[in-house]
């Protein structure tokens, strides 16, 4: 497991060097990437693994905005880089694999389950990003009274 | 206030070209044209082209539409603009110097740097060892990945459709693990997988959510489109490869 967090880690930074986040960025966003194989790792078991990836994806988003807000930069730069290694490749590609091979009952299978793998994704980043949407909100309206 | 006009515009056009989300570019907008003196701002951005129209206390009204043709991921580049949209608004900053700025910006593209290739190679590598690839199966993927890389900055220089580029990308990946597969014995699903996942489109698919969560029901949807796009891009070219001459 201290592995692939470190391969966590490792695809989030280069993540970071292809889609050219600031020099100054790159550790942080690579501890997010690890900080989402983690949440994931840790949770599979208990939660399975539609949950588990809820929980890793929301764990990235949260840090995200926190790390924004905190160093002054666009929420995207740490955002993009650390949910990249959560999204499910893997199992995309073993869609298209079995569709190839004529295997429907497991292709359509596989699909349903990218699905909500990538739903989970979303809603994590949705709530994430939301909490602190409406927290911003209520700072702004109490400045305004 | 001609200047003023082309300095907002040409922030916002920036922010679009290399991948902020909406209400991103239209705060930016916002912010800077209060803050260079005028009475309203109105804009409306979309990933394919930017309207906005700015009120002076005056009652005159400057409109202008900028279509956007070209768009890249570089995330620096929002930094960036981001940085000098707040030190302008904070009047640290003169109209001249900002348009300069922003002019030296706009040159900039993604860089084509061999650092960007190694890294891009070291995550393919990484992707490969998340999906529970061997360390020689890895360094196949990266040294695959950092080819890909290459062909694809390379495809980019011409009017090529994204899910084209990364359709080529991704059989090519493909081809050369078949290939490498004849001389040792790897698991070539694993390595073409890591190879293609750093084709993925990251920034196109967070920046279509988050649209999608903060009311930008067009952008959201057309982003979300063109990253289906160039996810199915990328299948085709690994399916084609696949499909030839068995398994």
């Amino acid at each position: 497991m201290v592995v692939q967090v470190l391969a966590g880690f490792v695809s989030a930074v280069a993540f970071a060097f292809i889609y050219n986040v600031p020099r100054s960025e790159i550790f942080r966003t690579g501890i997010l990437g690890g900080l989402g194989w983690l949440t994931f790792s840790l949770t599979k078991d208990a939660g399975g693994e539609v949950g588990a990836m809820f929980l890793g994806a929301t764990s990235v988003a949260l840090c995200s905005e926190l790390f924004a807000r905190r160093y002054k930069q666009p929420v995207i730069i740490f955002l993009v880089p650390g949910v990249i290694p959560l999204v499910p490749g893997g199992r995309a590609y073993l869609t298209m694999l079995s569709f190839l091979q004529h295997d429907y009952n497991e292709g359509v299978t596989l699909l349903v389950s990218t699905f909500f793998l990538a739903g989970a994704v979303a809603a994590g980043i949705i709530i994430a990003s939301s909490i602190f949407r409406v927290y911003s909100r209520a700072k702004y309206v109490r400045r305004q009274l | 206030m001609e200047k003023l006009v082309g300095m907002v515009l040409l922030a916002g056009e920036l922010l679009l070209t290399c991948g902020a989300e909406m209400y991103r570019v239209e705060e930016t907008i916002e912010r800077m044209g209060i803050s260079a003196g005028f009475a309203q701002v109105e804009s409306f951005a979309t990933p394919t082209g930017l309207f906005l129209s700015l009120h002076t206390s005056d009652g005159r009204v400057y409109t202008r539409v900028r279509r956007i043709r070209r768009s890249f991921s570089n995330l620096a580049l929002i930094s960036e603009i981001n940085a000098i949209s707040r030190s302008f608004s904070s009047g640290e900053t003169t109209i001249e110097d900002v348009t300069t700025r922003l002019k030296g910006l706009k040159k900039e593209g993604v860089p084509h740097n061999f650092l960007r290739l190694l890294m891009g190679g070291m995550g393919a590598a990484a992707f490969t060892v998340l999906y529970s690839g061997s360390g020689i199966e890895a360094l196949i993927a990266g040294i695959i990945g950092l080819i890909i890389l290459l062909i694809d900055n390379k495809l980019e220089d011409y009017p090529i459709p994204n899910a084209l580029v990364a359709a080529v990308g991704a059989a090519v990946a493909a081809g050369l693990a078949k290939g490498a597969a004849l001389l040792l014995t790897i698991n070539t699903n694993v390595i073409t997988l890591g190879a293609v996942m750093i084709l993925a489109p990251g920034v196109v698919m967070t920046t279509a959510i988050r649209d999608m969560l903060s009311g930008e029901l067009v952008s959201g949807v057309t982003r979300g489109a063109e990253a289906l796009s160039i996810a199915v891009g990328i299948a085709t070219g690994v399916a084609i490869i696949l499909s030839m001459g068995g398994n």
